[in-house]
């Protein structure tokens, strides 16, 4: 009787597994309730909770189930880059071939990478650590995991659910930085309607990203090589089918398999520790800084510019696409409600989405 | 003990490659927008 006991889970539970289960609970009713990136929280959810059940050996070396997606899909680096394939199936690169200064933004944006970067060196990170961690300010998870999953997969976790924490919650984060940094003049500032974009345009743009990018920083390679392959099969209009599976059956399956990895590295006695909290703080530094970089980019621009930028555009340069440029429409709105911001902030908010993987490629490059 | 010299060569690194290469970009762009105009125009 005793030993039919014993292989159950019940008497092997821990404190920390009911916490883990608390956890995965909670980002369960937030995706379901809040809406708060569903599409990740629900599977992420349900990895944490699945994995803290004892006995079940899902994430055990070799044999476990869900090991098996970790190690094939994440270890060997399949799942971020397809998810980039389907990225860019999504993407429309128009606004930001209509406006190019708009990339300067996406760059400037990136300045809270290395904020956190240099706040984990403080407290006491490794630099493989560290990079890890400065990358949520990316606010780009496959780049997030992509270049944890390289330096510091035992922080896999922590950084992956922090990045797509505070990427759900940019319209909670961001406006207060915006309205502290701007005035009300400078909000209800109208940019010129962008003209229209060629198909040549938009069919040569991924072709030469892929080659200036992958020329100057080539540990970018992987990513930013699938992202600009999604995008060429969008615009290219010749290859619909395989546009259309990148970017909806093989991104949602893909999607499954990210999801249910990432949640599934959340196991009690890796997650549970104070540094877990430092990362956390960390990252929601590096996106308020990231944030404000735009929004200060954006006003130094103007600065020399005859045709004036709204800055509510430059926190768009965030990437969390496209809610960062949703945000920025919905302050510019509030300024000036006859204000169409949208279409202006898909540019910075796009490049951003370039800059992190450069970012993230310099990372692995002098750090890995 | 953090080697500060290599975290100041991946900040100015890793910032100079994100501007050096999305500056690229733009001038590309401008480049290619203008050519493609160009042609149009000649062609019309």
């Amino acid at each position: 009787m005793l030993e039919m006991v014993l292989t159950t889970g019940i008497v092997h539970l821990t404190v920390g597994n009911i916490v883990m289960w608390l956890i995965a609970f909670s980002f369960i009713y937030l995706a379901i309730n809040k809406n708060y990136e569903p599409l990740l929280l629900v599977p992420i959810g349900f990895g944490i909770l699945i994995v803290n059940l004892p006995l079940t050996c899902l994430m055990k070396e070799g044999e476990g189930l869900i090991w098996i997606f970790y190690h094939y899909g994440l270890e060997w680096e399949v799942i971020p880059p397809l998810i980039f394939l389907g990225l860019g199936a999504l993407t429309d690169f128009g606004p930001m071939i209509a406006n190019p200064k708009t990339l300067i933004l996406g760059a400037g944006a990136q300045f809270g990478v290395y904020v956190a970067f240099f706040g984990a060196l403080i407290l006491g990170f490794k630099i493989p650590e560290a990079c890890s961690i400065g990358i949520i300010g990316g606010a780009d998870g496959p780049t997030t995991i992509y270049t944890t999953v390289h330096l510091a997969p035992h922080l896999l976790g922590a950084t992956a659910v922090a990045a797509y924490s505070y990427m759900s919650l940019v319209p909670i984060i961001q406006p207060p930085i915006m309205r502290l940094l701007t005035t009300k003049k400078e909000r209800k500032i109208k940019m010129k309607q962008l003209r229209h974009v060629s198909k040549k345009e938009k069919i040569l743009f991924p072709l030469l990203t892929v080659m200036v990018i992958c020329l100057i920083v080539p540990a970018s390679a992987p990513l930013m090589a699938m992202f600009m392959l999604g995008n060429l099969f969008k615009e290219c209009g010749v290859v619909k089918r395989l546009s259309d599976a990148a970017a909806n059956e093989l991104m949602n399956i893909v999607t499954i398999l990210l999801g249910v990895s990432v949640g599934a590295t959340m196991q009690a006695e890796h997650f549970l520790k104070p540094r877990v909290i430092f990362i956390f703080l960390m990252g929601l530094v590096a996106f308020a800084f990231s944030t404000a970089a735009g929004i200060a980019l954006a006003k130094f621009m103007n600065l020399f510019s005859k045709e004036k930028i709204n800055p509510l555009i430059g926190s768009a340069g965030v990437s969390a696409v496209p809610m960062a440029a949703r945000v920025s429409q919905l302050e510019g709105a509030k300024a000036d409600p006859t204000n169409y911001l949208l279409m202006h902030a898909m540019g910075p908010n796009v490049a951003g989405t370039i800059g992190t993987v450069v970012a993230a490629g310099v990372f692995l490059a002098l750090a890995g | 003990m953090v080697d500060w010299s290599l975290a100041i060569k991946i900040f100015v690194f890793g910032l100079s490659a994100v501007f050096i290469s999305l500056g690229i970009l733009i001038a590309a762009i401008y480049g290619f927008g203008t050519v493609l105009g160009k042609k149009k125009k000649q062609n019309n």
